[in-house]
């Protein structure tokens, strides 16, 4: 839709859309989802013994029956060259940086969805098809999926990738926190295969504890940041490095949740279940609305 | 057989009894919680109720390397790959100047040495998840060094594959190492280090002298190195002065230094614009060493306190023992012939200045030394 026209429509929705959600906070009824458990699962990658063989990346593709190839064609390092991104071939990536302190060492980082706490595509999704579910993962409903493409958009990690080579029904495409696997539990497949447990998984709450052990015990090691532990409100992916976050091409949020989205609103979604056919409107208007406001403010700089 | 038997168990005996540990010299004193270690209350020598996985660098395993096994067995994985052998005695040998047996075998308390599954446990789904599990213990302690120089991470890299019964012959024949000792490391002469210092970019560091005039061991200075610091392709060739690149802080690269030279040097002594040359005795002091003192590391006369303390030249200065019963003249080149053997030593030096040139005209007249020679030259 070209944007013109788009944003007119955007702007009649919204007085629709809050007249028709305006009983919302007296829908008491909390839903089964988006709701943060406490004993929530999260996982500690800790990219000070990473050794980027990217096994995690071959794991992640066979687990989601993406085309994988041979785990021995995942030793060329050639690729480690350039930075890549997560996209709907590889729901995770390893990106390679210099050390710093020592030269023959790289810096390696795995890069997948965060499984944030309070997730911007969860209030993005028009149609509600994002949710977070009780054990830590951010997940959508392939079938609700529209591919608006919103939650790309909000998304301050710019993790969801969008199946732009597929003529018919383009799907979004992100890591699932191999929701199927640990319904079973069985580990991520991630890390179930890390030669080096790189990626620690367990209850959030412990691994900060265990985070701040390490940090604690080896301060040379670490610098003193548990990326994820505040970041847009925590996320269930934490990670621990050698070095400044922003070298190693994480964006520097803020502890308040994903910029671009009105905290109110998605609270509400949290506290009170609200049909989403009902918030279509409402949602589209307010992304309009703070994406214009984030436009005057600046770019948040990455 | 049966001498074979004895001879193992001795040997095993002898293993398990330097496995032992030595208690740590007033590690109560530590500012450290007893019950790290300690599981009851108060601890005693016939019960110190130790627990199984202290997770504090207190304790530590000190054994020579020659004295640990050759190679150890790994075969967690025996269904899909052929067993890795870990050269233990090699990497014991090389770990001397690398953070010594505490590099592998940290947290473990002054009872036997622990194998890595008493705390690392086999599955990855487990209670405690604050300590890596046996795979990634592994993995960490092996591919944290050798991926610095093989550049290599795949499975692929250290595993041999199981062939199913099929004859090949596999990748890394590990059991090589059996028997084998840390080759001799070369050590450079001299390293001439590219500093970012604008009191003169060039440290000129004389490996030799510090090694050989001066006495130092290795572990004087290379307690932390890391493999790469040898292993690297691009360090092969030691025969020329190496270039070393380093990102320490100020602190960290002066450290070696400054723990024999005076903190409050002059930049200058050791940065310069050029190569500076090596320490010359002669030059430096104007004595000549001879044959003798040349071999000889400097504290031997200089004393160990650094700065070195000056001496003159009087040889009795060192040579306290010396007098002229034991004297032996050949010492110093000169075999003195039957006659002149039975001189004091005052008839050719003058006062028993031994710093003068010998004088004949006791006894000869037109004589003089050294045209004239009271023996034979033992050297040239
Ligand atoms: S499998 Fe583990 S060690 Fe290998 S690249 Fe992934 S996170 Fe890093
Ligand atoms: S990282 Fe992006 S896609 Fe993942 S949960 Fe957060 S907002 Fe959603
Ligand atoms: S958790 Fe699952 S989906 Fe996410 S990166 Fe790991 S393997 Fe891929």
């Amino acid at each position: 839709m070209p944007g013109k026209s788009r944003r007119d429509f955007l702007k009649n929705s919204i007085a629709g859309g809050i007249a028709a959600t305006g009983i919302s906070a007296s829908v008491a009824n909390a839903g089964p989802k988006n709701i943060l458990s406490a004993d929530r699962m999260g996982v500690l990658v800790d990219t000070t013994v990473c050794v980027g063989c990217r096994n995690c990346e071959w794991a992640c593709k066979t687990a989601h029956n993406l085309d994988s190839g041979d785990l021995n064609s995942y030793e060329e390092r050639k690729i480690l060259e350039s930075k890549r991104r997560p996209s709907e071939h590889a729901l995770t990536v390893v990106n390679e940086y210099t050390h710093g302190k020592n030269s023959t060492l790289p810096v390696d980082v795995k890069v997948q969805c965060m499984h944030c706490d309070h997730p911007a595509c969860v209030s993005a999704c028009i149609v509600g098809a994002f949710s977070k579910q009780e054990n830590g993962a951010v997940i959508w409903d392939t079938d609700m999926c529209i591919g608006c493409r919103y939650c790309m958009a909000a998304c301050p990690f710019q993790i969801p990738a969008f199946e732009y080579n597929k003529a018919i029904n383009p799907l979004i495409m992100k890591c699932d926190f191999c929701f199927d696997r640990t319904k079973e539990e069985k580990l991520p497949a991630c890390v179930g295969i890390c030669p080096t447990e790189t990626l620690t998984y367990g209850p959030r709450t412990e691994l900060i504890r265990i985070a701040r052990e390490r940090i604690k015990r080896d301060p040379s090691r670490y610098i003193d940041h548990i990326y994820g532990e505040y970041e847009v409100g925590g996320t269930a992916w934490m990670y621990l490095a050698s070095k400044n976050f922003t070298e190693l091409d994480f964006p520097l949020l803020s502890k308040n949740p994903a910029p671009g989205v009105s905290e109110s609103i998605q609270h509400g979604i949290f506290a009170y279940f609200v049909p989403p056919v009902s918030l279509y409107a409402l949602l589209g208007g307010i992304m309009w609305l703070s994406k214009r406001r984030k436009e005057m403010e600046g770019e948040e700089k990455i | 057989m049966r001498t074979n038997i004895i001879a193992l168990s001795v040997i095993i005996f002898t293993y398990c009894m330097s496995a032992q540990q030595m208690r740590i010299e007033k590690h109560s004193k530590m500012n450290i919680d007893c019950k790290t270690c300690h599981t009851c209350d108060v601890p005693t020598k016939a019960d110190p109720c130790l627990t199984e996985c202290p997770r504090e660098k207190i304790a530590t395993v000190y054994q020579k390397p020659e004295q640990t096994p050759e190679l150890i067995k790994i075969n967690q994985l025996s269904d899909r790959y052929e067993p890795v052998y870990f050269s233990h005695k090699l990497h014991a040998q090389m770990a001397a100047i690398s953070d010594g047996c505490e590099n592998c075998h940290h947290h473990n308390t002054s009872g036997p040495i622990l194998k890595c599954n008493k705390c690392h446990e086999v599955s990855r789904q487990r209670e405690d998840v604050g300590i890596p599990d046996l795979k990634g213990a592994y993995h960490r302690q092996c591919m944290d060094c050798h991926r610095e120089w093989s550049h290599e991470t795949g499975c692929n890299s250290c595993h041999n594959l199981k062939t199913d019964g099929e004859k090949s012959s596999p990748k890394f024949d590990y059991k090589k190492y059996a028997g084998k000792d840390h080759p001799d490391v070369v050590v450079p002469s001299v390293i001439n280090y590219k500093t970012k210092s604008d009191r003169g970019e060039i440290v000129t560091f004389s490996h030799n002298d510090h090694t050989k005039s001066f006495g130092l061991k290795c572990t004087n200075c290379h307690k932390h190195e890391s493999c790469s610091k040898c292993h690297d392709v691009s360090h092969k060739t030691s025969e020329k002065p190496k270039e070393v690149k380093t990102e320490l802080s100020f602190e960290q690269q002066h450290k070696n230094c400054i723990n024999c030279h005076e903190k409050n040097e002059q930049c200058n002594r050791c940065h310069g614009r050029e190569n500076i040359e090596p320490f010359n005795h002669t030059k430096k002091t104007g004595w000549a060493l001879n044959r003798h003192h040349e071999k000889l590391a400097c504290s031997k006369c200089h004393g160990q306190k650094i700065p070195y303390k000056k001496i003159d030249n009087k040889c009795s200065s060192c040579h306290q023992a010396w007098n002229k019963e034991n004297f032996k003249h050949s010492i110093t080149g000169l075999q003195l012939d039957e006659t002149h053997i039975e001189l004091s030593c005052e008839d050719c030096h003058l006062e028993g200045n031994f710093e003068l040139k010998p004088s004949c005209n006791g006894c000869h007249e037109n004589f003089s030394y050294p045209n004239k020679k009271p023996g034979q030259l033992i050297r040239n």
